[in-house]
């Protein structure tokens, strides 16, 4: 890039502060955010609130069962948000809801809400692609400018780099999504659903000492990953593996639930920092930003952070509030586009179990 | 540490620093008071070789990092070798230590198919930062192509026939990209030849589907690229499907199938 040359941002600074409502519920999330875009162009959090639903061990949520849960907890949740904004319904100028990607049951029931909302109180609509707005929410947190984004998620593993207003994803996994895999091998050795399975696989991995030899299978910018949490599972069946730790007359040589957690944290890591290095070698950028549910994981950060120091680079992070599905970010996404004149007409406010992240035109950035 | 390889290392001058690798210009043999005079071609003394370090990712876990760079520097070269063998224009191997993660490979004097076509070279954008306020846009304008005496049209058609030479030989390259492609400069001994590079991702497989799957990360690879060129990827496959011959048939069946892959696709019919 010879003399960085910073473009103009299409997008105007508002003439009177703008507030918008978040409604998120595209996997077992259901969140509320309602955000502020100020004259002087701060961004404020006015409120955050999120209620997610939560299986017993063992078993994960069911799309309708989710739905249910989202029908259930939408007036409180949306309460809650408006209270501790204090403002009213009246005070928005639009109500943002995910349009996709994610579960089709569960998103349905929030769009329900939000058309609902919107005509009762006469508000425009905005539909927010999920990804953007995990985008969008980190990078207004970190104040990254243009960086290499992994989003990795329960549903979702991309690396994506922006290019001429649009979100291009560079690699992506050829079948499970990251979070995935490490929930369902959660539920394989019991662990618990609360706060997150993916948590407890981590405090879980801190106690593994054993690298145990899985498949490593990054396909040039791709990964795959349904292959290494099969080769996992097998691990449960191997006559080694002691599912209580190890007792005493046990020798050397055994493999317990602490040590699979560990070994499968290190290899999935190494091959999502792998590509995500790839990717900015190839477009010669030197900030990561990661999002999504996974993004929270410190020991993927701690990688991550190590393989942008050997580049010279530096790693952007955001913490449980604003990884894990969110409302605020549904708001934050569309109030961007919201503010560069976009709106979802009621006849086309429906909702998309596809909907990827290169379909967005991200108007507002230059 | 005082191997033979690490002592190469150190009179090594590093060029670039890939997503893999460490790149470095070496000499396999310290030039004596002669050797300077020798031709360059009539010994291999004094010749420059590419030294590619696969150095120790800190941010993996050592046992997976060293059981990782021993079989990519491994299989490389195995991949590489196999390759000569069937007649593919390849960078001749100079030197292998696995467990070290060095790969010596025979020096090629040339560009990236990446620079000929205009998307700029790899990992050079600091350098030419500099220069921009003077009269520079002549030498810009002016086609790289024209110094190879060939048309963009020549260079896909040679891409084309070298792929199918790797896939003929059951060799999938893995990270086919236009930077992982030289032309080398039609001054040197060997001619003008198109030379793949950079089989750290190889396999050998005889399923057309891998072969379709290699075609397709090319196909991604310049249009993320060469935004413009989007046609000339077809002028690839045309002469890869000639070089192909019956074989061509099922890996362009799965290739249209590679193509809806990828999650989230809108589906249409």
């Amino acid at each position: 890039m010879p003399a960085r040359v910073r473009k103009r941002s299409p997008l105007k600074l508002p003439e009177r502060p703008y507030i918008a409502l978040g409604l998120e519920g595209s996997a077992n999330k259901l969140g509320a955010g309602i955000i502020r875009h100020d004259p002087d162009g701060a961004t404020t959090v006015m409120s955050n609130v999120r209620h997610t639903y939560i299986t017993p061990p063992g078993e994960g949520f069911l799309p309708r069962d989710t739905a249910q849960h989202h029908r259930d907890w939408a007036l409180t949740v949306i309460n809650d948000a408006l209270n501790k904004a204090e403002i009213s319904l009246h005070d928005l100028d639009c109500i943002c809801y995910t349009k996709g990607p994610g579960m089709g049951a569960p998103l349905v029931s929030v769009a329900l809400v939000a058309r609902t909302l919107s005509l009762l109180y006469n508000k425009p609509l905005v539909g927010v692609n999920h990804c953007v707005g995990h985008i969008e929410m980190g990078r207004q947190i970190t104040g990254a400018q243009n960086p290499v984004v992994l989003y990795v998620s329960g549903g979702n593993t991309q690396v994506i780099a922006y290019s001429q207003q649009c979100y291009r994803i560079f690699g992506e996994t050829l079948d499970i999504a990251v979070g995935n895999c490490l929930d369902r091998f959660a539920r394989v050795i019991n662990l618990s659903n609360d706060p997150s399975p993916g948590y407890n696989i981590e405090q879980e991995a801190k106690k593994g000492k054993r690298l145990l030899p899985l498949p490593y299978a990054t396909k040039g910018m791709d990964v795959s990953l349904s292959g290494i949490l099969t080769s996992t599972e097998a691990y449960t069946t191997d006559k080694r593996f002691r599912s209580n730790g190890p007792s005493d007359d046990d020798g050397e040589d055994v493999i317990t639930p602490q040590d699979l957690c560990f070994s499968l944290q290190e290899t999935v890591f190494a091959m999502l920092v792998e590509i995500t290095e790839r990717a900015m070698a190839h477009i010669g950028s030197k900030e990561v930003l990661i999002v999504g549910g996974v993004g929270c994981n410190e020991r993927l950060q701690e990688m991550m952070g190590v393989m942008a120091k050997e580049r010279g680079g530096q790693v952007f992070a955001t913490d449980e509030r604003f990884c894990i599905d969110n409302g605020i970010m549904i708001a934050q996404a569309g109030l961007l586009s919201f503010r560069m004149g976009f709106q979802t007409p009621l006849s086309k406010s429906t909702c998309t179990q596809r909907f990827r992240t290169d379909e967005v035109h991200v108007a507002w950035r230059a | 540490m005082d191997s033979p390889t690490s002592r190469l290392l150190a009179t090594a001058t590093l060029i670039s620093q890939g997503a893999e690798a460490k790149v470095y210009k070496a000499y396999l043999h310290p030039i004596n008071e002669n050797g300077s005079s020798v031709q360059p071609h009539s010994t291999e003394r004094g010749e420059p070789i590419l030294l590619k370090h696969r150095f120790h990712k800190q941010y993996r876990h050592p046992a997976l990092d060293t059981t990782l760079t021993k079989a990519r520097v491994a299989g490389e070269a195995r991949a590489i070798i196999k390759c000569i063998r069937y007649g593919v224009n390849v960078p001749g191997v100079r030197m292998v230590d696995a467990p070290a993660g060095v790969l010596g490979l025979e020096w090629i004097d040339g560009k990236s198919v990446r620079f000929l076509l205009g998307g700029g070279a790899e990992g050079v954008e600091e350098v030419v930062g500099e220069s921009e306020e003077n009269e520079d846009e002549e030498f810009i304008e002016e086609d790289p192509l024209r110094e190879y005496g060939i048309s963009q049209d020549d260079i896909m058609r040679m891409i084309g026939s070298e792929i199918a030479k790797i896939h003929k030989a059951d060799i999938v390259h893995g990270d086919l990209t236009t930077s992982n492609m030289i032309a080398r400069h039609p001054t040197s001994p060997k001619g003008l030849q198109l030379v793949l590079i950079d089989f750290g991702l190889a396999y050998t497989s005889t399923l057309a589907e891998d072969k379709a799957v290699d075609l397709y990360v090319l196909e991604r690879a310049f249009a993320s690229t060469h935004p413009a060129s989007e046609p000339l990827f077809a002028s690839v496959l045309n002469a890869y499907a000639e070089n192909m011959g019956k074989d061509w048939l099922a890996v362009s069946k799965k290739l249209t199938d590679v193509r809806l892959r990828g999650r989230k696709r809108s589906m249409v019919g």
